[in-house]
């Protein structure tokens, strides 16, 4: 058993490598693990795989600016603050990015097999759809399932009959095991103990099938304080390796009980993205724009972000301007 | 507030508000919801104010029989997690509800359609060349698949009411079994899986219901437009033999809670 490393972003940054097939915490604009995926960007990674329950903002980003070279997921966008990622749609309909489709079922079921140890993960979600038609299989038509890519399948499913009993047919899926795990969440305790205050979403299966885990946090606290409800805990300190320390690090995406997720931030990016050379701009000013995570919050500005701060007894802020009326 | 249980006359009410009307009108009392954002949440709250005040919402981040006081953007939001009986995660959504079979009603969106309720939201155009690329599928292939009813809203438009989606993201009454790609009945398919499937499309014009074969037929037109009307709009041979009326508008007490109670700050309901 072995305590994580307290490292910082820039560090935590350079342990992913080119190629490496990562996973991320969170749901849509929730609970991202974004700062770490502004500096990936800024030490200029290629040839990701990204293997995602959904993508968000974070991986947007990540493909806008050709970090990614395969997307794997069920979906991608900012929900009612925009209903598409413009940077994947844009890259694939160019034919720069190879992006394989499943349900969210199935990426959940994949990564749960992944976090189990298992081979693989069996399901009847989504039969009959599209997703297994086989000349639609992008992995397979770029000749990567031929067992020479350590992260990619030699199948993207089979259908297997019960052999138990006798249920009929259903699908079973590949565990996945992502290089690394990039979350975020609000607090770790000084032994690793990971703590997140509302839906867990996939975040202990992402901890638990990843082979280096990696998460940035609002807070480091005693690990003694979060012992003291085990049952709200997420994850144990052995199974992290790297903490970071970074407060504000899933803006524009939100925490609950730190801050709500950035509805204008969002809305503007998705409006912004549409062409490869508005990406580019947004991330100059954004991204390569600022030498820290600290100049990147200055920018934001102490007045968007009280805003954004979340009320202690709600969970999310009580401030924020998010309708017409 | 008005507490009127009048229907509203037309010029009273936005098209909007009759969409979450008649939404709301599926949802039974007791019924297990899986509900995404937007119109969903307005047509699932108003129901629970009105005719279904045990139903039970379950978001697929994983929030179960949340109470929201204000009405979230996500369905990650923390504001979908207030009150809950349970803050879950996917997995808890996917395998320990829906898959397990305690989801009564879905209500999803959708770019395409066919007749017999495949729904397109994954790409337009050759998949492997796209034109126009969506959000993919998130849970609308698999609530589709194992809600036991399923109710789509979408806009109506000749070119989303196809004979044949461009891609068939989540499944309706007549799927492809592959490799072979033979189409067979749901049925036949998910054995002894199966649950239920599309019951309801609701547009900006009317109402469709599916059959005992599982095709498509025009319910109700909404007011304002004729059977013609919808007719023009599908690009499919359309069964108008069942049509039952016009769709009921909302009534004076529903307006009053959609814009007083259920969305206040103005973000679904402008």
């Amino acid at each position: 058993m072995s305590r994580p490393e307290k490292i910082s972003l820039k560090e935590a940054g350079a342990l992913v490598h080119d190629g490496d097939l990562i996973t991320f915490s969170g749901f849509t604009i929730w609970r991202r693990p974004v700062a770490i995926c502004y500096e990936l960007i800024r030490q200029g990674k290629k040839d990701l795989h990204l293997f995602e329950v959904q993508g968000g903002y974070h991986s947007d980003l990540l493909v806008g600016a050709g970090c990614v070279k395969i997307w794997e997921g069920a979906w991608m966008g900012q929900e009612m603050l925009g209903k598409i990622g413009e940077n994947l749609a844009r890259k694939q309909i160019n034919g720069e990015i190879l992006v394989d489709d499943y349900s969210h079922g199935h990426t959940a079921g994949r990564l749960m097999a992944g976090a189990l140890g298992l081979p693989f993960f069996p399901c009847a979600l989504a039969m009959g759809t599209d997703i297994f038609n086989p000349e639609y299989d992008q992995l397979a038509k770029a000749g990567l399932r031929d067992g020479n890519h350590r992260n990619i399948p030699a199948q993207k499913y089979v259908m297997a009959e019960d052999p138990f009993f006798g249920r009929g047919e259903c699908a079973l899926l590949p565990a996945v095991n992502p290089d690394v795990a990039l979350v975020y969440a609000p607090i770790v305790g000084d032994e690793g103990t990971v703590r997140v205050l509302s839906q867990s979403y996939n975040d202990a299966e992402v901890i638990k099938a990843s082979k280096k885990v990696i998460v940035i946090c609002e807070e480091i606290v005693p690990d003694s304080h979060l012992r003291r409800d085990p049952a709200a805990n997420l994850a144990s300190g052995y199974e992290i390796d790297y903490v970071v320390e970074c407060p504000w690090a899933a803006h524009p995406t939100g925490s609950q009980f730190y801050y709500d997720s950035d509805g204008d931030f969002l809305k503007n990016y998705n409006r912004t993205v549409r062409d490869q050379k508005a990406f580019d701009e947004f991330a100059e000013k954004w991204i390569f724009g600022v030498d820290s995570h600290e100049e990147y919050l200055e920018k934001v500005g102490t007045k968007r972000l009280g805003e954004l701060r979340a009320s202690p007894i709600m969970g999310y802020s009580t401030r924020v301007k998010r309708g017409t009326r | 507030m008005n507490n009127s249980d009048e229907y509203c006359k037309p010029g009273e009410f936005k098209p909007i508000d009759l969409l979450a009307a008649a939404a709301a009108r599926e949802v039974c009392d007791g019924d297990v919801v899986f509900a995404g954002t937007g119109l969903p949440m307005l047509a699932i709250t108003l129901a629970q104010h009105e005719q279904a005040p045990n139903a039970v919402c379950i978001y697929e981040a994983g929030s179960i029989d949340g109470r929201p006081l204000d009405i979230p953007t996500s369905v990650g939001d923390a504001r979908c997690a207030h009150q809950a009986s349970k803050a879950s995660g996917l997995f808890e959504a996917f395998y320990g509800q829906l898959h397990s079979g305690y989801v009564d009603l879905g209500f999803l969106g959708g770019a395409e359609i066919d007749k017999y309720g495949n729904v397109n939201c994954t790409v337009i155009g050759d998949y492997n060349h796209p034109k126009k690329r969506f959000t993919g599928s998130g849970g609308n292939s698999d609530i589709s698949s194992f809600a036991k009813r399923t109710v789509f809203i979408m806009v109506q438009e000749k070119r989303r009411f196809k004979e044949q989606v461009d891609y068939v993201t989540s499944p309706g009454w007549r799927v492809r079994k592959w490799p072979s790609g033979e189409w067979v009945p749901k049925q036949e398919l998910y054995q002894s899986y199966f649950k239920g499937g599309v019951s309801t499309v609701i547009t900006d014009m009317a109402v469709f219901r599916f059959d005992e074969t599982g095709e498509m037929y025009l319910d109700t037109v909404h007011p304002g437009f004729t059977v013609q009307d919808v007719i023009e709009h599908v690009d499919f041979k359309l069964n108008v033999s069942r049509v039952s009326g016009q769709t009921l508008p909302p009534t004076k007490k529903q307006l009053a809670l959609l814009y007083n109670v259920i969305d206040p700050e103005g973000i679904f309901l402008p």
